[in-house]
């Protein structure tokens, strides 16, 4: 009976700028009681470089490399986003290889991407054996990438008009190859993690976000399915090639952060899918349009969008007419997603908020921009 | 979509184009709220991005709804006066507008009325001056 008039205090923790499971330099301001969240409030802006205020003063292909150290997992999405804009500015038509490798790579990047996501998502919950399985499966990705664009992370591979390079010799073999290299990878990790009962308990049924929340607060990408909308840019706008492709839109219905994992998991088995079809039907000829050396798109705007490994990646160009743009805009998907974590956090225990910040993945380049 | 928002509106739709996919209109600051509810209940439930542009002679915010199932965006624009605007906030329409809305505030200066915390977002609290508008210059 004492122990009920004893008055509690709330407490104010600071978890980061500097903490091993921010994944980069985010702050959480936590209001507890006890071991219980009551609220959080996410200080962002330590990664703040001011890249849309450098992309007014650079011409249209200097605002490229830029693009690629906002997401830095998926420089591919950002690349894409961008010079779509641009091209829907100038009416330019890309050529059809060029949709097709673009395809291969974003969808190359997503697995990389996702594959960091286990990986570190694992390491949060203190599975170190999936961290590094992760990143060893993750290696391949990026020696093909550096066998094809000369970079790993950082690719500047898209080109307003289509690609910088074609494929180099050996590279349809090697990407064919790690299509059945995957998959009883993939295997191993579901046995690790989806069968492992400490896993299970710290992930199932933690961190609800229901659908209509999700959808109000403007999430989108594997947060948003895991909460059973079934939204995916691809296939709702689609851009490139990929509705002429067979693939399934990964949700599941369980809101939690066992959910927005398992989206992740059967989603690079799709992207396996449609790089297999990607290679098999990669028709020949150029990988870039005939552009103008100079690129000076007409005055108006336009906005690419793009199903990044995050989510909803939005780029608006707005054109003077003149060699840099008037207005470059960045609509980053964790951006989003990051000031949806507040509602996912409340009446959870301190314990969890690792668990959940990992599970919407979340890259503070694009959301600090 | 353009003809319900004109019935409702008048002649706060100042202006209106469909370019594809797109419908872009430009409407009056005092039907702002009552559009984006209009627009959410016909099915552009989804806030994809608030953000603004300096014009030199204005101010242009512009909000992009998308439909999660049509693919249809719905672009508003609002000018603005270039210092010391004002306009009141879609955080009770669409709570994603928070941070977006922060953001606009950080890099141009416009406040949002009903705002639950008007604060800088990206920026340090003590910094000055609104770093995107055209006449701000990078020391």
């Amino acid at each position: 009976m004492t122990q009920a008039l004893t008055p509690t205090e709330t407490m104010i923790l600071n978890m980061g700028p500097q903490h091993p499971s921010t994944h980069g330099v985010l702050r959480l301001q936590l209001t507890l009681d006890g071991e219980v969240v009551l609220d959080c409030k996410p200080v962002i802006g330590y990664l703040h470089r001011g890249v849309e205020k450098i992309g007014e003063a650079r011409t249209y292909p200097q605002i490229l490399p830029y693009t690629d150290r906002l997401d830095y997992l998926s420089s591919a999405s950002n690349n894409l986003a961008y010079v779509q804009a641009v091209e829907k500015l100038m009416g330019v038509e890309v050529p059809e290889r060029a949709k097709y490798l673009r395809v291969i790579l974003l969808e190359l990047n997503r697995i990389a991407s996702h594959l960091m996501f286990v990986a570190t998502f694992a390491n949060d919950l203190a599975a170190t054996t999936v961290f590094l399985y992760g990143l060893r499966e993750r290696e391949p990705i990026m020696d093909m990438f550096e066998m094809w664009t000369g970079a790993r992370l950082t690719q500047s591979a898209m080109r307003v008009g289509g690609l910088g390079w074609d494929i180099p010799d050996g590279f349809v073999a090697k990407a064919r190859e790690y299509c059945v290299f995957l998959p009883p990878r993939l295997d191993e990790y579901d046995r690790l993690l989806s069968g492992n009962r400490i896993f299970r308990v710290r992930t199932e049924g933690i961190g609800i976000l229901p659908p209509e929340e999700a959808i109000d607060c403007g999430c989108s990408g594997p947060t948003l399915r895991g909460s059973g909308v079934k939204y995916d840019l691809r296939r709702d706008e689609p851009y490139e090639v990929y509705d002429q492709l067979d693939y399934d839109v990964i949700t599941a219905s369980t809101c939690d952060c066992m959910g927005r994992y398992v989206v992740r998991m059967a989603e690079m088995r799709q992207s396996l899918r449609i790089i297999e079809q990607c290679l098999d039907r990669l028709p020949e000829g150029d990988v870039i349009a005939k552009v103008p050396r100079a690129i000076r798109p007409q005055a108006g705007e336009a906005y690419g969008r793009v199903e990044s490994p995050r989510g909803d990646f939005g780029c608006w160009v707005v054109s003077d007419g003149g060699p840099q743009p008037a207005r470059v805009r960045f609509r980053a998907p964790s951006f989003y997603n990051l000031a949806a974590l507040p509602r996912m956090l409340r009446g959870w225990k301190i314990g969890d908020v690792v668990a959940i910040l990992g599970s919407i993945d979340i890259v503070l380049g694009e959301v600090d921009r | 979509m353009l003809e319900k928002l004109k019935s409702q509106f008048g002649d706060a739709i100042e202006s209106a184009e469909q370019i594809g996919r797109e419908l872009r209109v430009q409407i009056a600051a005092r039907s702002l709220v009552g559009a984006a509810r209009l627009a959410k209940d016909e099915g552009f439930a989804y806030l994809a991005d608030i953000t603004a542009m300096d014009t030199n002679e204005a101010l242009r915010v512009v909000y992009r709804l998308a439909s999660l199932s049509t693919g249809h965006h719905l672009v508003a624009s609002i000018l603005v006066p270039r210092s010391g605007a004002r306009l009141p906030s879609l955080t009770p329409v669409f709570r994603g507008a928070e941070w977006p809305e922060r953001e606009v505030y950080d890099m141009f200066g416009i406040r949002f009325d009903g705002h639950p915390h008007m604060q800088r977002i990206l920026l340090t609290d003590d910094w000055e001056g609104y770093p995107l508008l055209k006449t701000w210059q990078a020391r």
